[in-house]
C-alpha cells in the first residue's frame, strides 16, 4: 500500500465520497469503499488503468448513478435523498460534463449546442444564445459560432463541449478523458483551457488513464481495482 | 447556490420542446420525409375520397334542385290478370282538375321504328322508340333543346320529329343539320331539333318524338297517352300522388303506376355513400401502415440516439423532458404528414372537380378530421418509443457508444 499523502484541501468541501461501494449485477463489485473529499476550487485528476473503476467514479460523482452502499455528498447534499427529477435539476445547475466523444448534436450549430447546456435550467432562448456566444468566445471559438460540429476539428469540438459545460456556471466540471480523442498539442490546449476555468473558481475533476494528463493537475488521485492507492497534491505551485 | 432552487426542475416551454423535437427531425431530413409520406398518402386518400364525393354530391343535389322533385310520372300498369293495360282517354282532362297540378303533359308510344334512311335494314332499330308527344313536354320535364326547336302547334300536324340526345347519337347526328330527315314507317320526317339529356326521363333520350295529330293520322294511333307527366306544387306532391290512380282510371285505380322520377337521382346520391365507405376503408389501412412506419422510425431513432439521450440527461433533462422530446418528434412527423396529406387531397379533389366541371367542395370535417387523426396516430406511434427513451438509465445511454 502506497502511503497516502493527505492534501491540505480547503475546509469547504464541494464533493464528498464516504465509504462508497458499487456493485453491478453479476455480482461484480467495482468500487470497494472509496473515501474522497474534494474542496471547492480544486483542480484534480482521477487516474487509473482501464477497469480500475474510473468511469464508475465519474457516474457516481456526476449523479448519473447511485452508490450501492456509502454516500455521495455534493454541496453537503446526499444525492441518494433526491428523486430522479430533483437529480436532473441538480445536474443542470451544479454539474458540467465534458466527454471524450464530445457528444455534440449533429446538424445543430456550435452556438445551439452550447446553448443546450442551459436548456434544462429554464433559461429563455435569447438569453441561452447570448450566454452561448459569450462561452464560445471565451474558449476561443468566437469565429466558429454557427458552424455545425461536422465542420469543426477535434480540438474545436472539445472546446465547444467545454463551453457547453461551463455555460451554466456549474460548481463542478467533470471531464472524462477530455484529451482521449485529441493529438498531444490539441490536448495540451484543452488542458490549459480547463486550468483557466479552474482559475475562475470552478472545481475541475479530470478522469484519465494518461499519467501525463494527470501530472498536469494540482492533485492526483490514483485508483486501482476499485481502491484509492495514492492521493498526491502538488506541493510546488506554479505561480498564478 | 441554494439547495431549494437546485432541486426544483425547470419546465421546458412549449416552443423549446417543439424546437428540440424539430431538431431531431431536421438532422435526418430524408428519413423524416419518407416516414411522413406514409401518413400523407393515407390522409390524402381519405380527404380526396370525401372531397370528390362531396363535390359530385353537390353537383347531383344542384341538378336535383334545378330539375325539381315535384314531378310525378303516371303509367298504365298491369291488369289484375297480369296483361298490360292502357290509360283511358279521359285521363288527362281529369288530371287537370286536381288543384295543385301545375303542368300536365304526356307521350304515347307509336308502333314504328326510326331509321336514318330507308336503306337501313329493318332489324337495326338501335333501340330507338318512336313516340307522340304533347307540345308542352319540355316544360313538364324541365328539359331543354340542344339545337333546333321542339314540336310546336304548327309542326305537330306534319311529319316532323325531334330527337332525344341518345337517339340523335345512334342515328348518326353529332350535331343538328337543318333539313335533315329520318325514315319512320317508310316516310321521310324532318328533324326539327335535338334535345339535351333529360335525367328525369331517360326513356325520352332514346326516343324520336312527333306530334299527336301526326301520329294519329299516320299510324292510326288512339289519342290515349302511355305515360303522363305531372308537375305539382312542391308541398302537395304526396297528396297528388295518392289521388292520381283514382283520378286517372276511376274504374281500375290498381292498374295505374305512379312514380317520382327524382327518386332515381336521390338513389344515386345514396349509392355514392356506399362507395365512399369502401375507399375510406382503404384510406384507413394506408393510415394504419403509415402509423406503423412512424413507430418503426421512432424505435430506430431511440436506439441510434442513446448517446444523445445520455448527454441530455447529463445536461439535466428529466425523464419527462426526454419522453416529451420523442413524443413531440413523432407528433411533428405525423402532423406534417397530415397537413401535406390534406393539401394533396384538396389538389386531387380540385383536379377531379375541374375535369368533371363540378363545383369544388371539401368538407371541413375532412380537413379537421384528417389532421386530428394524424396527430392521434403520431401520439400512439410515438408513445412507446418515447417511454423507452425516458426509461433508459443515463449511464447505460452514455456507455453504449
Amino acid at each position: 500500500m502506497v502511503a497516502s499523502v493527505q492534501s491540505d484541501a480547503p475546509s469547504d468541501a464541494v464533493m464528498e465520497l464516504v465509504g462508497v461501494r458499487k456493485t453491478y449485477p453479476g455480482p461484480v463489485e467495482v468500487l470497494h469503499g472509496i473515501d474522497l473529499t474534494i474542496g471547492r476550487g480544486e483542480l484534480l485528476s482521477i487516474v487509473g488503468p482501464s477497469g480500475s473503476g474510473k468511469s464508475t467514479m465519474l457516474h457516481l460523482m456526476g449523479t448519473l448513478d447511485l452508490p450501492t452502499t456509502g454516500s455521495v455528498l455534493i454541496n453537503g447534499v446526499d444525492v441518494a435523498t433526491l428523486s430522479d427529477r430533483q437529480l436532473s435539476s441538480f445536474r443542470a445547475r451544479t454539474l458540467g460534463f465534458v466527454f471524450q466523444q464530445f457528444y455534440l448534436i449533429d446538424g445543430v450549430s456550435a452556438v445551439d449546442n452550447v446553448a443546450n447546456g442551459l436548456l434544462y435550467s429554464g433559461v429563455s432562448l435569447p438569453k441561452r444564445r447570448s450566454a452561448a456566444i459569450a462561452a464560445l468566445t471565451r474558449v476561443g471559438l468566437g469565429h466558429r459560432l454557427y458552424s455545425p460540429p461536422a465542420k469543426l476539428s477535434g480540438g474545436e469540438r472539445q472546446r465547444v463541449a467545454i463551453a457547453r459545460a461551463l455555460i451554466a456556471r456549474p460548481a463542478i466540471v467533470l471531464a472524462d478523458e477530455p484529451t482521449g480523442s485529441l493529438d498531444t498539442q490539441t490536448g495540451q490546449e484543452v488542458l490549459a483551457l480547463l486550468r483557466e476555468l479552474n482559475g475562475d473558481g470552478t472545481t475541475v475533476i479530470v478522469i484519465t488513464h494518461d499519467p501525463a494528463v494527470a501530472e498536469a493537475m494540482d492533485r492526483q488521485v490514483t485508483i486501482r481495482d476499485g481502491l484509492i492507492v495514492s492521493d498526491v497534491a502538488r506541493t510546488l505551485e506554479v505561480a498564478r | 447556490m441554494s439547495t431549494a432552487a437546485a432541486v426544483r426542475p425547470a419546465r421546458l416551454s412549449l416552443t423549446d420542446t417543439a424546437r428540440v423535437g424539430a431538431s431531431g427531425l431536421s438532422a435526418r431530413p430524408l428519413r423524416s420525409l419518407l416516414s411522413a409520406l406514409g401518413i400523407a398518402i393515407g390522409i390524402a386518400a381519405v380527404t380526396s375520397v370525401l372531397g370528390i364525393s362531396a363535390s359530385s354530391q353537390a353537383a347531383l343535389i344542384a341538378q336535383l334542385d334545378s330539375l325539381g322533385t315535384n314531378l310525378l310520372q303516371v303509367q298504365a300498369g298491369q291488369t289484375f290478370g297480369g296483361s298490360s293495360s292502357s290509360l283511358p282517354l279521359t285521363a288527362e282532362p281529369m288530371l287537370t282538375r286536381i288543384a295543385p297540378v301545375l303542368v300536365e303533359s304526356s307521350v304515347a308510344t307509336v308502333a314504328a321504328n326510326a331509321y336514318r334512311t330507308h336503306y337501313v335494314p329493318a332489324g337495326e332499330t338501335n333501340g330507338i322508340q318512336v313516340k307522340a308527344a304533347k307540345t308542352n313536354l319540355l316544360e313538364a320535364l324541365a328539359g331543354t333543346m340542344s339545337e333546333g326547336s321542339f314540336i310546336t302547334s304548327a309542326t305537330e300536324n306534319y311529319p316532323v320529329v325531334v330527337l332525344g340526345s341518345l337517339a340523335a347519337e345512334r342515328l348518326g347526328f353529332d350535331h343538328w343539320i337543318p333539313n335533315a330527315t329520318v325514315d319512320i314507317g317508310g316516310q321521310q320526317y324532318l328533324v326539327a331539333g335535338i334535345m339535351n339529356s333529360m335525367p328525369l326521363a331517360p326513356d325520352i333520350d332514346r326516343s324520336a318524338l312527333m306530334g299527336y295529330p301526326q301520329a294519329m293520322n299516320g299510324f292510326g294511333m288512339s289519342a290515349a297517352p302511355t305515360t303522363v307527366y305531372v308537375r305539382t306544387t312542391p308541398d302537395q306532391v304526396d297528396a297528388v300522388g295518392s289521388v292520381l290512380p283514382a283520378t286517372v282510371n276511376p274504374a281500375n285505380p290498381n292498374e295505374v303506376t305512379v312514380s317520382q322520377p327524382s327518386d332515381a337521382l336521390s338513389a344515386r346520391i345514396a349509392a355514392n355513400d356506399a362507395f365512399n365507405s369502401l375507399f375510406l376503408g382503404l384510406g384507413a389501412v394506408a393510415l394504419l401502415v403509415g402509423g406503423v412506419g412512424i413507430a418503426n422510425v421512432m424505435v430506430i431513432s431511440v436506439l441510434e440516439r442513446r448517446s444523445e439521450i445520455g448527454l441530455r440527461r447529463a445536461l439535466g433533462a428529466t425523464k419527462g423532458n426526454i419522453r416529451n422530446q420523442f413524443l413531440t418528434e413523432s407528433l411533428l412527423l405525423a402532423g406534417a404528414g397530415g397537413v401535406a396529406g390534406v393539401a394533396l387531397g384538396i389538389v386531387i379533389t380540385l383536379i377531379y372537380a375541374t375535369t368533371r366541371n363540378v363545383q369544388l367542395v371539401v368538407p371541413v370535417s375532412a380537413v379537421a378530421g384528417g389532421i386530428a387523426i394524424s396527430l392521434l396516430l403520431g401520439a400512439i406511434a410515438g408513445l412507446y418509443p418515447a417511454i423507452r427513451a425516458a426509461r433508459l438509465s443515463p449511464t447505460d445511454a452514455l456507455r453504449s457508444v
